[in-house]
Formats: C-alpha cells, structure tokens, sequence
C-alpha cells in the first residue's frame, strides 16, 4: 500500500512541475491565441484538480489505513479485557468492595533473552509461580504476551522490576479489594482474575447492574451498589458467632438479622468465614455458606408457623387445651417430648414448653393439606432467591400423610435454608403479610405488596406467646431476655438427618428472636451446629442453653444501633 | 494584478504561518491536557487507594477492639435516659442559665 501511496505522489509532483513549466512559457511572451490560453487554463484547472483528488485521497487512506493498524497495535498485547466494576456500600455508605490499581506482570517471549534465568529469577520473588508451566509458554516464540501474575502488590511488582529482566514488563489492572477482610464474605461472593462477578452480590452487579469492559485500569464511574447490610450489626454477629464458637465448640454456626418490616438483610454470616480474595476457600465444605448454602431440618422453631397456622384457622386459640400425656403414634414412629409434661397444657404452653407432641395434635387438627397450603403460602416450598444468588431448594416431604404432618410441625422431615425460615417467620410478625428477604437497601420501606398470610391478630398474639417464651418461668427462652428491649423467641434443637434415620450425638441448636415483641421490627436467628455440652450448659446442647444466650447477647449489643429504645421501666423493673 | 499576487502570496505565506502556529499550539495543548488526564487519573487512582484505607481503618472489629481498650462498650439500657427526662434536663439547665443571666 505504501509503494502505490509514493507512486502517485511522485505522479501528482511531476505533472505540477510540468505544467507550471509549460504555463510559464504562454505569460513570458503576452501574446497567445485566446484558444491557446483556455487550453493552458484547462491544463492549469486540471492539475489542480487531480492533486486535491490525490490530497484527498491520502487523506482516505490515511484515515482508514491508519486506524487498523492502531486496533492491531491495541489487541495484540492486550490479550485479556478486564471490567470495572461499582463500589459496594453498606446502608450507611460504608465501603465493602472497591476496584483498585495493581500491577500485573507479563512477559514477551519473543524479547525474553534467556528464558531459564527469566524464570529462575521470578521464581526468587513469586515462590509459588508454576515454573514449568512459564517456562513451557515463553519457549514460543510466536507468542508476544504471557501473563505471569496478575494483581500483585506495589511491593512485589517492584522487587520484580529490581529484578531488571528484559521481555518482563507491566501492566496496571483493576483488582478488587474487600476493605472489610472476611466480613459478610460469603453474601458478597467474589471476582474472577478478570474482576468478572463470580458469586454473590458479584455476580448480581454483573447481572443486572452492570460492569464496563475496560483495557486499562480505569476505575468506574457508575454509582456504588448500596446493600441492606449495616457493617455495625453484621460485626456484632460475626463477633457473637465466634464468641459462641469459642464457648460452644460447635463445628459452625450461623445468624441473620433481618428487618420484619421491610425484608432488608442487615447482617447475615455463616462460621467458619470466607475471605472474598481466597475465592478457593468457597470450595471447602466447611466454608458452604449455612445460611443460603444449605438446607436443614430445623426442629422446634418451625412450632412457630404451626401454632402461627391453629390459632389463624381458629384450630385453637392460645389458651385452648392439648392433652399431650400420651406419645403420638406417626406410622413407624412414636412421637415424645423430651420432658414429658403430667398434666395438659394450653396452646401458649405447648409453645414454651416445646412440646412436639401439642404441635403434631395442632397439625392433624388443620391435617396434612392445610398444612402444605400453608407451607407454600409462607415460600417454604419453593427455591426462593435473592440478590446474593438462589438459596438452596427446600426438600420437603414427597406426600403428606399423618407421619409427614407430624413431623413437619415440628421441624423435622422438612429441611428448609435457614434464611428462607427466617424469612417465614418474618412474615408472622409484620401484621401476617409476606416478607421477601433483600441484600439491598430499600428506600421506600413499605410492607403494602407483601401477601397476607394470617391475620394481623394473629401476628399479635403471636408475638405475645413469643414474649411468653422469653419472660415465663417455663419458658424455654428465657436466656434470651434482655432487659428493656421486650425480646420473644422460640428454642430449636433439631436432631440430625443421616443415612436411615436421626445421628444420637449431634444437634442443631438455634433461636429464632425478634425485638421489640410490642411491635416487632427485628427479627434474628441464631444456629450452632453440632455444639457441645459444656460446663455453662451444665451439659446441655439444647438451644435453649446456647443459642438463646448468643441472641440475648446480640440483641443486647444492636438493639440501639437499629434505634430500637430500651423501655426503661421494664429494666426498672 | 502584480500587486495582487504578491498580496496573495503575504496572504498565503501569513496563513501558512498561522496554521504552522495553530497546530503547534493544539499540539501543545493536546499534551498539556494529556497531563491533566494523566493527572487526573492519578487522583482517582489515589482516591480509590485512600478510600480503601480508610474503609481498612474504620473496619468495625478494629474500632471494637480500640473502643475496649479505651474502656467503652455497648450502650446499657439504663444508659438512655427517657424522652421526659430529657425535656426535663433541659428545663432545669434553662432555668439555671435564667438565673445566672438574672443575677448578672
């Protein structure tokens, strides 16, 4: 293409310089033909003519020639687009995620001199660096760019750079940096090495907020994603949590904290943690998120929806009573209480004493098909999904016979994620109507589209009997009580499903709370999973003995941070 | 004629100078803002860096541990004081400045 450009310049300066020789000649000497002139003229007219063309025809073929060589030039040595991503705030604006600035370190083989000492010498700094494997790439000699490592640190890119090896050069990338270390790791997920979103609020951003494809670091310009998250609580229960891991010797455990009113997700963890920068950590089935990740019977605090469910169908009211002396025949089980009670006991009873055998007689009242229409009113038998990714499906029982209702209304034979639990029994203290659990900040808190699911006095009485559970001598929750901030709860100890039955040793211990019980607005609940028996406990696993304690302390800790005022003539009192 | 082809010719040589001027100048300032940009970048990059730190320094379980330390805590429920409490604190304090505006 270059010779033909110079072919016609040099056309383009030799007829001009014709031309003007052959003008000059006519105005030398003054007299010409008229015709002669015009002739000259048209010659003169001509040339001009022709060289703007071949102006104008350089000026084409340098706009269109040069430009492909510039895309050439740019997708040659940029092997790999990376994204910009938004920042992520908590409710408060406080950061959680951001993109920054970090060199990564490639090299060109082609310039790449000697390529053993090259990785002899990268070796020295980058330790783990997969020495054959480099060694392998920078012997191809066709190839211009090998990535050695992506989003180092200014330290080691400069140790790297001390190193002075030809054909080892960087670039600066976007990596993304989680300021809050493990904190709220498992909801916010994580990044590829391309800072694609992965999991989690991550892939959600990618989804349906948005990223931008970028070829260098350039930082993004679209506003931060504000989650319901508030750092202040999530610390408080991540610090709880591992209070109780110290206490209880549990193999993990989990919590949220969840506002009734609005869905909004304001703490949400699961132990052992994830540090968002380690996403192969993710893998660990330890790590599995226990919250959304997992489902679980979850035993005694499903007694809430049950009686929730008796007392809205007008099965029962709080003060209607159960005679539960005798075990209940479910098919090949008999179902007890772990303290049999001597005498009947009232529905409120039922409910503070934890006794399944009152809440398997309540759900046979309603029978097998009320209850289920009732378990998918509440979203407990559909995969619900949230910002952070779909929670795990529920496994409910294929037919509802008698032993299936039994044993559901105690929270066996079902296994639910705890979050969509929560979620449920968020739904019966916001006056009855549906709660959609949300890791996104809601500005306009409203609970007008949520789909009633029992009356508003239900909800109320039910708040009460939780209250009851908490302040009664009986109650099972009592360990949970904070003075001033009127707490309700329900106990969960939940035997664990293993191959052909129920394991004898190991339990689900969790407690299900929520705040102030005279109108409630926070709801947490609290699992330890496989705790042990402890001297505090005097032996014990129940959740009565640690996982209420563990909420009453974290209750004690965020109540005023959500602007929950302690009643001060109940701590008076 | 003569004298408007010399006039041409000034006028040529004048506005060739011009343009010569003009893109020295647009040169010039294309780097000069080429700078700025790099500038500019510079400062978000040290802004997201800061952010970050800051975000690092103000982490929850640092300003507990720090907060312990210096022997505070969680607000007790009877730390807070009851709305009238309050209005009466006020009055009491109101009155008292009163008396002391009075006596002077």
């Amino acid at each position: 293409m270059a010779v033909d450009r110079d072919d016609v310049l040099i056309r383009g300066a030799t007829a001009h310089m014709v031309s003007s020789a052959g003008t000059r000649a006519p105005l030398g000497h003054g007299a010409t033909s008229g015709a002669a002139r015009r002739r000259a003229e048209a010659a003169v007219y001509g040339v001009l003519f022709s060289a703007f063309m071949v102006v104008i025809a350089q000026l084409f073929v340098l706009a269109v020639g040069r430009r492909t060589d510039i895309a050439l030039a740019i997708s040659e040595p940029v092997a790999a687009t990376s994204f910009s991503r938004p920042d992520i705030v908590d409710r408060n604006g406080r950061l959680l995620a951001t993109d920054l600035e970090a060199p990564s370190i490639f090299a060109d083989p082609g310039v790449v001199l000697d390529r053993d000492e090259v990785v002899e010498k990268l070796s020295t700094v980058l330790p783990d660096l997969n020495a054959s494997e480099l060694l392998r790439a920078l012997s191809d000699k066709s190839r211009r760019f090998v990535w050695v490592r992506r989003g180092v640190s200014p330290g080691i890119a400069q140790r790297v750079h001390d190193l002075g090896l030809p054909g080892v050069s960087f670039r600066y990338e976007l990596k993304r940096a989680y300021p809050g270390g493990k904190m709220a790791g498992h909801a916010l997920g994580y990044v590829d090495v391309d800072n694609r979103g992965v999991a989690g609020i991550e892939k959600y951003i990618d989804d349906k907020v948005g990223v931008d494809p970028v070829h260098s670091a350039v930082l993004s310009n679209r506003p931060p994603v504000r989650l319901s998250l508030d750092i202040g609580v999530q610390h408080a229960l991540e610090d709880e949590l591992d209070d109780a891991m110290r206490r209880y010797h549990p193999e993990g455990a989990a919590g949220v904290v969840l506002n009734i009113k609005t869905g909004e997700i304001l703490a949400s963890s699961s132990l052992p943690r994830v540090d968002p920068t380690w996403p192969a950590q993710t893998l660990n089935d330890k790590r599995v998120d226990r919250m959304m990740g997992g489902t679980y019977e979850l035993g005694s605090v499903f007694k809430t929806l049950t009686v929730a469910m008796a007392l809205d169908e007008g099965l029962a009211k709080p003060d209607t009573v159960l005679d539960v002396t005798k075990p209940l025949e479910a098919g090949r089980f008999t179902v007890t209480d772990m303290h049999p009670s001597r005498k009947p006991l009232t529905v409120t009873e039922v409910f503070t004493h934890s006794s399944n055998v009152g809440a398997g007689m309540l759900a046979l009242q309603a029978g097998p098909e009320k209850l289920r229409a009732f378990l998918q009113k509440a979203g407990l038998l559909d995969q619900l999904q949230t910002e952070a990714g779909a929670v795990a499906s529920p496994q409910v029982p294929q037919r509802w016979n008698r032993a299936t209702t039994i044993t559901a209304s105690f929270g066996h034979g079902i296994a639910v994620a705890p979050l969509q639990f929560a979620a449920a029994a968020a739904t019966i203290f916001n006056g009855g109507k549906t709660v959609h659990p949300t890791f996104l900040r809601k500005f306009d808190a409203g609970t007008a589209d949520g789909k009633p699911l029992i009356s508003a006095a239900t909800s109320r009485q039910m708040a009460d009997i939780m209250r009851a559970n908490v302040i009664d001598k009986d109650g099972t929750g009592r360990k949970a009580d904070v003075p001033g901030y009127r707490v309700g709860g329900k106990t969960g100890t939940a035997d664990i499903a293993s191959k052909g039955g129920y394991t004898t040793n190991a339990v689900i211990s969790s407690f299900l709370g929520a705040f102030p019980t005279d109108d409630p607005q926070y709801l947490t609940f609290v699992m330890l999973f496989e705790p042990k028996g402890v001297a505090d406990t005097a032996g014990h696993r129940t959740g009565g003995t640690n996982a209420a304690p563990v909420t009453g302390e974290l209750i004690a800790r965020v109540a005023a941070q959500l602007g929950v005022a302690p009643q001060l003539e109940v701590v008076r009192q | 004629m003569r004298l408007l082809n010399v006039a041409a010719f000034f006028f040529a040589v004048a506005s060739a100078l011009l343009l010569y001027a003009l893109n020295y100048d647009t040169r010039r300032l294309e780097a000069e803002l080429q700078a700025k940009e790099r500038l500019a970048d510079r400062a978000r990059s040290d802004i997201a860096v800061l952010k970050a730190e800051r975000g690092t320094l103000a982490r929850p379980d640092r300003i507990d541990d720090l907060a312990r330390r210096l022997g505070l805590g969680p607000p007790k429920p009877e730390q807070f004081a009851h709305g009238r409490e309050v209005s009466e604190l006020n009055e009491r304090e109101l009155n008292e400045r009163r008396g002391s505006a009075d006596g002077r």
